[in-house]
């Protein structure tokens, strides 16, 4: 049973993620595919804390911290170069 | 300030002495420690910090809910064949002056789905927002206003 | 038991969040639109789960943790919305057709990237302000 309910909250979390990266290869512009990107960084995020759960690997989440405090300055990284580019 | 401090203290105090430093019981420490200072201070001139932290719990409430409502509305935006937006860009006046008050403002906004803070101007009149669905302009920034740049002002300019 | 049960609640619920996130940036029609979707169904699913973490392993060093990332989150995501949004509007990114109103056109002031309330496009300052458009012919 349990495995059940973990199998069906990573197939959804996998879904989001294959839905971001189609936006992602798709664009059209810049800007959307900055957006997918930082889309996608949150959901493996979500991915890794459930599979940390799903495992008891109470490590795994230092590895989710990491990640939200990277992708921030990445998005903000892009966003000045967007707006710098004009 | 000092009676926050003071209260965050016996929060913990009372932490220590029951040996759970779960959230919960810090929690309850914390209302518990509330009730005792407001006992102990509520006759000096020190009334304003009583009023302010249950309006900060109200504003939270506030926001929850209008959190899952908005989201249960997104949910069905999204998943509906023919999405019914009516997309907007609207330009809501401020009246809030403190650097922290807006940040605090446009994240709230940011956060609850449907509304996005795109931009504020540079002299901090104006409030740019991006909505989802326009129903009735007026009423819209009156939401905006009411609902959450009355309830901030209330707890950091009053 | 109960335990686990709140856990699967907290952590389906996240879930579904961010599956909604994933089919509103595939299916709106625009940037701002997609921005929408994601700023907060994603945080907020992320939240979810992490709450749902932190019950499962119920230790203070992970409730810490998992408080400060959540808190991270709430703070840097619609900053991050905030700052991709209004490059996009800078850089002239269309909004969608069936956009019933837009009061931040032309608004910008393209030489100084300031956003200007009450600013009246005198004739020789058109050029300079955002029209946007720029896109138009890529779409």
């Amino acid at each position: 049973m349990n495995d059940i309910i973990w199998s069906v909250i990573l197939a959804l979390i996998s879904l989001a993620l294959i839905a971001a990266f189609i936006r992602l290869v798709r664009g059209p512009y810049l800007p959307d595919r900055v957006v997918a990107l930082d889309l996608i960084s949150v959901l493996a995020m979500g991915f890794i804390i459930a599979y940390a759960v799903r495992f008891n690997q109470p490590n795994f989440l230092d590895v989710a911290i990491v990640l939200a405090l990277i992708t921030f300055l990445g998005t903000v990284a892009f966003a000045y170069y967007l707006e710098r580019r004009v | 300030m000092s009676l926050f401090l003071l209260n965050i203290l016996l929060a913990l105090a009372w932490a220590a002495l029951t040996g759970r430093f779960e959230p919960v019981n810090l929690l309850f420490g914390f209302l518990l420690a509330f009730a005792l200072l407001w006992l102990a201070f509520r006759r000096r001139n020190e009334g304003r910090y009583f009023k302010q932290v249950p309006r900060v719990f109200e504003l939270l409430a506030f926001f929850l809910i209008d959190v899952v409502r908005a989201n249960l509305r997104l949910a069905r935006t999204v998943l509906s064949p023919r999405m019914n937006l009516r997309p907007a860009v609207v330009a809501v006046p401020l009246d809030l002056k403190s650097e922290a008050g807006l940040v605090l403002l446009i994240n709230l906004v940011t956060l609850t789905p449907g509304t996005l803070g795109l931009d504020v101007s540079t002299d901090r009149r104006i409030m740019y927002i991006h909505t989802l669905w326009l129903d009735a302009p007026e009423q819209f920034v009156r939401g905006i206003k009411q609902g959450y740049e009355r309830r901030l002002m209330r707890i950091l300019e009053a | 038991m109960l335990q686990m049960i709140i856990v699967f609640v907290l952590m389906l619920t996240g879930a579904l969040l961010m599956l909604l996130a994933g089919i509103g940036v595939l299916r709106m029609p625009d940037t701002f639109l997609r921005m929408s979707a994601t700023a907060k169904a994603g945080t907020l699913g992320a939240g979810l789960i992490l709450l749902g973490a932190a019950i499962y392993f119920n230790d203070l060093a992970i409730y810490t943790r998992a408080l400060a990332i959540v808190v991270f989150l709430m703070l840097t995501a619609p900053v991050a919305a905030h700052m991709i949004g209004r490059a996009a509007y800078f850089d002239g990114v269309p909004l969608w057709t069936g956009t019933v109103q837009d009061d931040l056109h032309g608004h910008y002031r393209r030489s100084t990237h300031s956003l200007e309330a009450d600013m009246v496009p005198l004739p020789e300052q058109v050029n300079e302000v955002v029209e946007a458009d720029d896109y138009a012919e890529e779409g």
